[in-house]
C-alpha cells in the first residue's frame, strides 16, 4: 500500500533523507484498529438440529426393532405354513407311492381279471416283421398276489 | 450451593459443619466406600460366580436344538423309490410346563398317537431341571401337529413339535431283503446298513433365544445347518423284483420247501436287476418277522450248486482244449472210484452220449469222465477264475463265500465231486455270475447292485463305476457251451422242457444237489434245486438263476426251478422288448453211433 501511494513530488523534503519522518506522511499512514463485530448466533436451531436428530434416531431405532419383531412373528407364521405344507405333500405323496407300488397295481389288474402275458410277438418297423407269435394268455405266469402265510418258524 | 450461600448469609452455623476441605474428605469417603461396595459385589459375580446368572438367563430363554439330517433315498433304476423319507415329527415336552398335568396329557396323547402311556408319562415328568424331552418319535407329521394344537386347545402347555424324518418302504417287501430296515435311530440290516453313513448325513444344530414362541431377532443364536444324506440307486428294477419275489414265493409254497432265491443279472453289464429272497418280510414292520428271514438268502447262504457246476467244469474243459461238445463218450451206469461210487440221477444201460448229450441228461459220470483229462491244479484255477470262493463284495454285508477246497485239501476224489456241484459250496450271487460269464462270451463281469458309485460304512466304493470284467474262457468255449446247454431245455433230448421260454432260443442248466448238514455233517437227503440259463440263446441279454432248498414235494431242477426260471426271464425279456432273435436252435448230436435218437 504504501509503495501505490503517491509520493507529492514538491513536497518532498530531503529530511535526512528518510521521508517517513514527515509528519503530513505519518499522519497519513496511521491505522485505527476497527472494532471486531461479534455476531452471537443463536444455539437454539443447533441444538433443535442435534435434538431432532437423535429423537429421529431413538424412534427409528423403536421403530426397526418393533418391526424386526413384526418380521419375527411374520417368519414363525410363515414357516410354520411352510412345515404343514410340506408335511401335507409329502403325506400325499406317500400315499401316492403306496397307490403306485408294484403288489397294488397287481392286485388292482387282477381284480379286472388281468394275467399277465405268457407269449409275445414284437414289430419290427424297419422291416415290417412280426418276430415271436403272440397266444392267448393263461393265469399260468400269473403268481398269487399273497404268498400263502406261512407259521414262521423261529430258530 | 444453597448450603454455601447459607453458609456465606450465617458465618456462625458454618462453623459448626466444619471447613469445607472437611466435608470434601468425608465426602469422598462415601463415594468411596460406595464404591468398594460396588467392586465387591463385581468381584462377587464375575470372580467367585460368574455362570450361575448366564445359566439362569439360558435357561430362561436360550432354545438349543437339534436339526436332524434328512436321510438319502434309495431307489431302483428307474428312480421309483425302494425306501424314502418321509416328513415326520417328534413331539417334545417342557417338563416344568408339563409335568403338573402329565398324567393327563400322557393319556390324552397315548390315545391319540398310539404310543406307550408310561412312557409318556415318564418323559412328561422328565428330570427336575430338564426342559426338554421327548415324548414321541417319529409321528406322520399332520398327526403330531394336530395332536399339539388340540392339547393346546385343551389348555396343556408346553409341548412342541420338532422335524424327525421317518422311514418308509412304500414297496413293503419288494427288496426288503436287500433294502434293510430301520429302527428308531439306527440302521439294522441291508443296504440300511452298509450304506448307513453314505445315506444319513450329517444332524445340524440350532441355539437362538425365544421368547413366547418366537425367535427373538439380533438375541444370540447359532446354527448349523444339517447336511441331507445321499441318494443310493440300486441297479434293481422294482417292477421284476416284485414279479420274481411272487414267482419264487409261489413255487417255494407249492414244493413246500424251505426258502428260495431269484438272480436276475444283466449279461453285459453284470447289474443285478432282481434279488428275489423267500420268506420275506414287511420293511415297514419288520419286528413281525423271524430274524433269519430279514437277511438276503442269495449271499448269506451257501449251499452245494449240483449240475450247474457242470457249465462251468465243461466250460473250462473245453477252454483247456481237452474236449469239444461233440467229443463222444461212453457211460456206464455206475462209476467205481476210490471211496465211492458215482451214480447217474437215473438207472440207465451204457450209453454213447456226446459231451452235449452228457450235458442234456445231466450225467455226473459222463462229466467225471470227460473232467479226467484236466492236469492237476487246472480245475481249481479255473473256478477261482469263475468267482468262487471269494465274496463278490457288491456291497451287502453278511456275504459268505462259500468254499472251494483249498490247493491242499484238493485231492482226486474232491475234484470228481466238485465236476458235478458237491463238495465245494457257494452262494447264489456268486453262481449267476459265474454262469454269466459263460453267456457273456466267456468273460466274467463283476456283479454290482449299486448304481454308479457308493461308499460303503466300511470304507469301500462299490457299484456299477467299479465293474471289472477278466476273461475265463474262450469265446470258442463260451459257444460251445452255449450250444450244449440249449438241449437242456429241448424237450427231446434235456432234462427240463419247463424251462423254456415260447418264442426264445434257451440255454441253461439244471442242478440238484444234495444239501450239507452242518449239524450231522453229512448228506441229510435234502437237496437244493436250481436252474441257471441265458436267453435269447445267441444274444443273451439276462442270466437268470433260480433255487429252492429243501422242496419236499420230490420236485428236480427241471420241474420245479425250471418253471420258475422260465416265468422270470420271460418277464423279464419282455419288459426290456428283447425280440427273438429268430435263428434256428443249436441241433447238436446228443449220442452218437448205433441207435442214436
Amino acid at each position: 500500500m504504501s509503495s501505490a501511494s503517491p509520493v507529492p513530488s514538491g513536497r518532498t523534503t530531503p529530511l535526512r533523507g528518510r521521508p517517513w519522518l514527515d509528519g503530513a506522511a505519518l499522519q497519513r499512514a496511521r491505522l485505527a484498529v476497527v472494532p471486531r463485530v461479534r455476531v452471537r448466533a443463536s444455539r437454539f436451531p443447533f441444538v433443535t438440529l442435534v435434538s431432532l436428530i437423535l429423537l429421529a434416531g431413538v424412534v427409528g431405532l423403536l421403530c426397526f426393532n418393533t418391526s424386526m419383531q413384526q418380521a419375527a412373528f411374520t417368519e414363525s407364521r410363515l414357516s410354520q405354513q411352510a412345515t404343514d405344507l410340506a408335511a401335507r405333500q409329502q403325506t400325499l405323496e406317500m400315499e401316492l407311492e403306496e397307490l403306485r407300488a408294484p403288489q397294488h397295481l397287481a392286485a388292482q389288474a387282477q381284480k379286472q381279471g388281468l394275467v399277465i402275458a405268457t407269449t409275445v410277438a414284437m414289430l419290427d418297423v424297419e422291416t415290417g416283421k412280426v418276430r415271436g407269435q403272440a397266444a392267448p394268455a393263461t393265469a399260468d405266469a400269473t403268481p398269487p398276489l399273497r404268498p400263502r402265510v406261512r407259521k414262521p418258524v423261529f430258530r | 450451593m444453597a448450603g454455601n450461600q447459607r453458609t456465606v448469609r450465617q458465618p456462625r452455623r458454618g462453623t459448626r459443619r466444619g471447613s469445607p476441605h472437611v466435608r470434601l474428605r468425608i465426602g469422598f469417603m462415601l463415594i468411596a466406600i460406595v464404591l468398594s461396595v460396588f467392586g465387591a459385589r463385581l468381584v462377587q459375580l464375575q470372580g467367585i460366580d460368574p455362570y450361575s446368572y448366564a445359566a439362569a438367563a439360558r435357561a430362561a430363554n436360550l432354545v438349543d436344538i437339534d436339526l436332524p439330517a434328512e436321510r438319502g433315498d434309495i431307489l431302483d433304476r428307474n428312480g421309483e423309490p425302494l425306501a424314502d423319507s418321509v416328513e415326520g415329527l417328534m413331539i417334545v415336552a417342557d417338563p416344568a410346563l408339563t409335568r403338573k398335568h402329565a398324567p393327563e396329557l400322557a393319556k390324552f396323547l397315548s390315545n391319540r398317537l398310539g404310543i406307550d402311556y408310561a412312557n409318556a408319562l415318564r418323559q412328561l415328568r422328565g428330570d427336575p431341571d430338564s426342559r426338554y424331552e421327548y415324548v414321541a418319535r417319529k409321528i406322520p407329521a399332520t398327526v403330531a401337529s394336530e395332536a399339539v394344537d388340540e392339547a393346546r386347545e385343551l389348555g396343556y402347555k408346553g409341548l412342541s413339535t420338532e422335524r424327525d424324518p421317518i422311514r418308509a418302504y412304500p414297496g413293503g417287501d419288494v427288496a426288503a431283503n436287500l433294502v434293510g430296515f430301520l429302527g428308531t435311530d439306527e440302521s439294522l440290516g441291508g443296504l440300511e446298513r452298509s450304506f448307513d453313513t453314505y445315506l444319513a448325513g450329517k444332524d445340524g444344530k440350532a441355539t437362538y433365544v425365544e421368547g413366547s414362541g418366537n425367535r427373538i431377532p439380533l438375541g444370540e443364536s447359532t446354527t448349523v445347518e444339517p447336511v441331507d444324506g445321499k441318494t443310493l440307486t440300486t441297479t434293481l428294477d422294482r417292477d421284476l423284483q416284485s414279479y420274481a419275489q411272487r414267482v419264487i414265493a409261489e413255487a417255494v409254497d407249492r414244493s413246500n420247501g424251505e426258502s428260495g432265491v431269484v438272480v436276475v443279472q444283466d449279461t453285459q453289464t453284470g447289474e443285478l436287476l432282481a434279488l428275489a429272497d423267500y420268506p420275506t418280510f414287511d420293511a415297514n414292520k419288520p419286528g413281525e418277522a423271524p430274524k433269519a428271514d430279514r437277511g438276503s438268502r442269495a449271499l448269506s447262504d451257501v449251499y452245494e450248486p449240483g449240475s450247474v457246476q457242470k457249465v462251468l467244469t465243461l466250460a473250462a474243459l473245453i477252454d483247456a482244449g481237452k474236449v469239444t461238445s461233440r467229443t463222444r463218450l461212453t457211460v456206464p451206469n455206475t462209476l467205481h472210484r476210490q471211496d465211492r461210487v458215482i451214480h447217474d440221477w437215473f438207472d440207465h444201460p451204457t450209453k454213447r452220449w456226446t459231451l452235449a448229450g452228457v450235458v442234456a441228461q445231466s450225467s455226473n459220470i459222463g462229466t467225471v469222465i470227460a473232467a479226467d483229462s484236466f492236469a492237476a491244479g487246472q480245475l481249481r484255477d479255473y473256478l477261482t477264475k469263475f468267482g468262487l470262493g471269494r465274496t463278490t463284495d457288491i456291497g451287502l454285508r453278511g456275504e459268505s463265500a462259500g468254499i472251494l477246497p483249498s490247493p491242499t485239501q484238493w485231492n482226486a476224489q474232491i475234484e470228481d465231486r466238485i465236476d458235478f456241484g458237491q463238495s465245494l459250496s457257494v452262494n447264489a450271487v456268486q453262481m449267476t455270475t459265474a454262469v454269466n460269464a459263460v453267456a457273456n462270451g466267456g468273460v466274467r463281469v463283476s456283479p454290482s447292485i449299486v448304481k454308479g458309485s457308493a461308499t460303503t460304512a466300511a470304507g469301500v466304493a462299490v457299484g456299477t463305476d467299479h465293474t471289472t470284467r477278466e476273461r475265463v474262457v474262450s469265446a470258442e468255449a463260451a459257444q460251445q457251451m452255449m450250444e450244449m446247454m440249449e438241449r437242456v431245455p429241448d424237450p427231446e433230448t434235456g432234462t427240463a422242457p419247463r424251462a423254456q421260454v415260447p418264442g426264445y432260443r434257451v440255454a441253461g442248466k439244471t442242478g440238484t444237489a444234495q444239501r450239507a448238514n452242518s449239524e450231522c455233517g453229512c448228506y441229510d437227503g435234502s437237496f437244493t434245486v436250481s436252474f441257471a440259463g441265458f436267453a435269447p440263446a445267441d444274444a443273451p441279454r439276462f442270466t437268470v438263476y433260480a433255487l429252492v432248498q429243501n422242496p419236499r414235494n420230490g420236485g428236480g431242477g427241471g420241474s420245479l426251478a425250471g418253471p420258475v426260471f422260465a416265468k422270470v426271464m420271460s418277464f423279464a425279456l419282455r419288459r426290456y422288448g428283447v425280440p427273438p432273435t429268430g435263428t434256428q436252435p443249436s441241433r447238436l448230436p446228443v449220442e452218437w453211433g448205433r441207435g442214436r435218437g
